[in-house]
């Protein structure tokens, strides 16, 4: 079922071809460093296949054992450049797919350096056998920006789907859940202990360890993931005996999401408006002018200056 | 024009938004999946009837096969839940973090991949990797800086963070099993059950085989003295037990796994 390439590799850009100097910090595309195993194929020695097939004026396709040989060895140079044509087309596919992930514009001269590298004669229809597989595999179209320039960009030819996230519900039910905790934390003054949030939690048919189609094991995903991406806080109260556990914002709801936010979804679980509860009301409000005075470059020091 | 741009199967926007939205995401739960793929249909074929999710990414892996691409279904290693990700057949490099992060971040990964690979239990420490900061590529990194980076990885799936030590999650597992095999290997590690790359596992103490936990599970299912495939000796681990499907308490405990995990090795 997979196909396995005769060496196992994808063509690498090699070391030898020098890294533009000028992309310090900037991310490199593809593949950057020197360390990666240079691509055997491009060790093949691309004269030689070509050449190869070139060659066929030398030697009279005969019935000889030596006319069998060459003809036979030319049969297999030919094929290993299809191949390897196959297998640029193939990674200028994957080139520009990550490139546009990014929404950079793609030169061609970044395609030939870092993929094509001398297949570059075969340019055209290399770039246009990529702009089939892109089209009918994906759904992108590969729109060349401007003539003068050669940069191209992907369109993507599907029709936009608006809020398909929550549409999908990948994330979204997780992040109803965690709405739900950060709403309960709030609302218990900023902290709130395990057994809370448990006890919330049963009341909306979910248990720790039983499996929820929705959540997964929630257990997990509010003990280990969500702690994980800081979302949530989880710590032991200090002098509680038997030791209890208890959970506050994470750094990252405080960029993500808003006192303010959480408490009108507090206000629309209970068919109330947020000023039902003035001091929640009044902390949100804070919380907003403190935003407002610290602006987008000093956010993160903010929110943990909140604390 | 041409190429071998059609194989055995067809796609249709119904397939085209799924690749799209598992290349958006990366690496997805089997259960996101079956939500993807039911929101595809909806949205371009509502009428006709969904079909069987193997089947569907079979043909999809089918066209794709000619790109050297594929979409890999594999098997978390802490609990045995399915995953799933469109990897690289061919290629022998982390090409796919490489857009996203610089060089000196990328050498802080392949770092932290070295010192998992080389571990007895398949995590490393945050504090090991941390002091090869001063050994990275490129721009020179700051310790506080490299905890950052971690983080990212995690964020972005390619790191598992379990008390402050560091693993594979299984999105690295899948894209890069090939890379790992290739580039260190001697010290790969390989499930005795399924001969799959090994990075977290329970090992027999007389012969040193060892079994992914999920393998681990299936294997000794129900058996009530487990002995190792191998050299037949005692197994001497807590058998875990994973099942989605059954309605009933998994029975490990938070704490149980904790000690679960530093018996393994």
């Amino acid at each position: 079922m997979l196909q396995k390439p005769e060496s196992g590799a994808l063509p690498i850009p090699q070391a030898e071809r020098e890294m533009d100097g000028s992309h310090d910090g900037e991310t490199q595309p593809l593949t950057a460093s020197q360390e990666m195993a240079p691509s055997p194929l491009l060790q093949e020695s691309p004269e030689e296949d070509l050449g190869a097939v070139r060659e066929e004026g030398a030697s009279e396709p005969s019935l000889t054992p030596k006319g069998a040989r060459a003809l036979a060895a030319k049969t297999l140079a030919r094929r290993r450049a299809c191949r390897r044509l196959d297998r640029t087309v193939a990674e200028l596919v994957q080139f520009l797919l990550l490139k546009d992930r990014k929404k950079s514009p793609i030169t061609r001269s970044e395609m030939v350096k870092y993929v094509i590298g001398d297949l570059k004669d075969l340019f055209p229809e290399i770039i246009a056998r990529a702009a089939e597989h892109l089209r009918y595999v994906f759904g992108f179209e590969l729109k060349q920006l401007d003539r003068k320039h050669h940069t191209y960009i992907l369109i993507n030819k599907l029709k936009p789907i608006e809020h398909e996230e929550e549409a999908l519900g990948g994330d979204g039910p997780r992040l109803g859940l965690l709405m739900m905790i950060l709403g309960l934390i709030y609302m218990k003054g900023n902290s709130a202990r395990e057994a809370q949030v448990w006890a919330m939690l049963r009341r909306l048919g979910v248990r720790p360890s039983k499996y929820h189609f929705l959540f997964g094991y929630p257990k997990r995903l509010i003990m280990e993931d969500f702690v994980q991406l800081r979302y949530l806080n989880y710590r032991r109260v200090p002098h509680t005996n038997p030791p209890e556990c208890e959970f506050s914002w994470g750094p990252r709801s405080n960029l993500e999401t808003s006192k303010m936010k959480v408490l009108g979804f507090v206000a629309k679980l209970h068919k109330k408006e947020p000023q039902h509860w003035p001091v929640q009301y009044r902390e949100a409000l804070a919380d907003e002018a403190d935003r407002a005075r610290a602006g987008a470059s000093v956010r993160a020091r903010a929110s943990t200056h909140l604390w | 024009m041409q190429g071998n741009t059609r194989r055995t199967g067809i796609m249709t926007d119904v397939h085209r938004r799924f690749l799209q939205l598992l290349m958006t995401h990366g690496v997805l739960e089997e259960c996101d999946v079956k939500r993807l793929q039911k929101h595809c249909y909806k949205v371009h074929d509502c009428n006709a009837t969904i079909e069987k999710l193997e089947d569907f990414i079979n043909n999809i892996n089918s066209v794709l096969e000619s790109l050297y691409i594929e979409i890999k279904k594999g098997v978390t290693e802490d609990d045995g839940r399915p995953i799933y990700a469109l990897v690289n057949l061919a290629t022998t490099s982390i090409s796919k973090m490489a857009s996203d992060f610089a060089e000196n971040e990328l050498d802080l990964f392949r770092k932290a991949l070295e010192l998992i690979i080389d571990s007895d239990t398949g995590f490393a420490s945050s504090t090991n990797i941390l002091n090869l900061v001063d050994q990275l590529k490129g721009k020179k990194m700051r310790k506080k800086e490299a905890e950052h980076v971690l983080q990212k990885f995690v964020q972005s799936k390619w790191l598992i963070e379990k008390e402050g030590e560091f693993t594979l999650h299984g999105r690295a597992i899948l894209e890069m099993d090939q890379y790992i095999r290739e580039t260190y290997p001697d010290a790969v590690k390989v499930c005795n059950i399924c001969r799959s790359l090994l990075i977290q596992g329970q090992s027999c103490e007389t012969c040193g085989i060892r079994m992914h936990l999920p393998c681990v599970a299936k294997y000794f299912q129900s058996n009530s003295e487990p002995h190792c495939p191998h050299c037949n000796d005692y197994w001497p681990h807590e058998v875990p037990v994973f099942d989605p499907e059954k309605e009933r308490e998994t029975g490990m405990s938070r704490s149980n796994k904790r000690s679960l995990r530093s018996r393994q090795h």
